[in-house]
């Protein structure tokens, strides 16, 4: 016997998906942006590809939004021609470590952090993250060299990225719609 | 667009942080000015005052690293990007080059030339 579905959680279920579909999408078209801008130093990013990451963590369930997360790895690997390498793992550890930590701010902490403060640690954790993994498997000691301009990249990137976010989410109807749509 | 009470303590404990590490790397070394080549295969420490190329195997195969006028660059990669390449030259103790797909790292360590009292008066 097929199991049947409430059609209210099934509409939820849709919504859910259009959302991740779409964001991953924009992942996909801010990775490729990304990729195009010429980078001063290596490691250094901008993270603009983390902005529909940043702008879901109010509004997907953890499992989608986790499956967006890893929609974004699997984008920037690609478009950066790193899937089938261990740089995909700075990628992958990276990302998942900001997912996670924009989330439970922005759960924990509520109307006592704005997006500026969730974007700033995600930023700064992923870097963290990717140094420590530097650290362990490839350049040893050496990353010490290499950590302080590349977290200091990482709150600054963060601290734009998060003013984008808030105004974003401040005057964009599709956001206000969805958010209403998901939340009520 | 109004900040919120924790955005603040968030970037003042990531500035705090980043100023703590780069105090950490950056702070004072010791002995004489060296370029330090890390690859695969293990790590190679060279003078600036001596002219050099120098090849650095790596998993995508050799990083050429070029040692002259006591400054340091990588003039040739296998990677995808070349990033490393289009770094340029780096000639001060705690500046770092870098080649992740490769895993080549290249930096300058030692003692600032210009750092230090050379003398005092009273």
């Amino acid at each position: 016997m097929a199991a049947s579905t409430h059609p209210h959680t099934e509409a939820r279920r849709r919504t859910y998906a259009d959302i991740t579909a779409l964001l991953g999408a924009f992942c996909f078209f801010l990775s490729a942006l990304e990729y195009m801008v010429p980078k001063p130093l290596p490691f250094m990013r901008l993270g603009i590809a983390n902005l529909p990451i940043l702008l879901a963590a109010d509004l997907l369930p953890l499992p989608w939004y986790l499956a967006l997360a890893l929609v974004k790895v699997f984008g920037m690997s690609v478009i950066s021609g790193s899937l089938f390498s261990y740089v995909a793992l700075f990628s992958l550890a990276g990302t998942l470590t900001a997912a996670l930590a924009m989330r439970l701010a922005r759960k924990a902490f509520g109307r006592l952090i704005s997006a500026v403060g969730v974007s700033i640690l995600g930023a700064v954790l992923s870097n963290a993250v990717q140094m420590a993994i530097a650290r362990l498997i490839v350049f040893g000691d050496a990353v010490r060299l290499v950590a302080p301009p590349f977290l200091a990249a990482g709150l600054a990137t963060g601290a734009l990225l998060g003013v984008f976010a808030e105004a974003f989410a401040g005057k964009s109807a599709w956001y206000a719609r969805a958010t209403r749509e998901l939340h009520g | 667009m109004r900040l919120r009470p924790l955005d603040i303590v968030i970037a003042l404990a990531a500035a705090g942080a980043i100023a703590f590490a780069a105090v950490s790397a950056y702070g004072p070394g010791s002995g004489p000015v060296n370029a330090v080549l890390k690859g695969r295969g293990g790590e190679w420490i060279y003078p600036l005052s001596a002219d050099r190329d120098v090849r650095v195997a790596g998993p995508l195969g050799d990083t050429v690293v070029e040692i002259r006028g006591k400054s340091v660059r990588i003039v040739a990669s296998p990677c995808p990007n070349k990033t490393c390449i289009a770094a340029g030259a780096i000639e001060r103790p705690g500046q770092w080059l870098a080649c992740l797909p490769n895993q080549v790292f290249v930096s300058i360590e030692g003692r600032r030339a210009d750092g230090g009292v050379d003398a005092s008066a009273y």
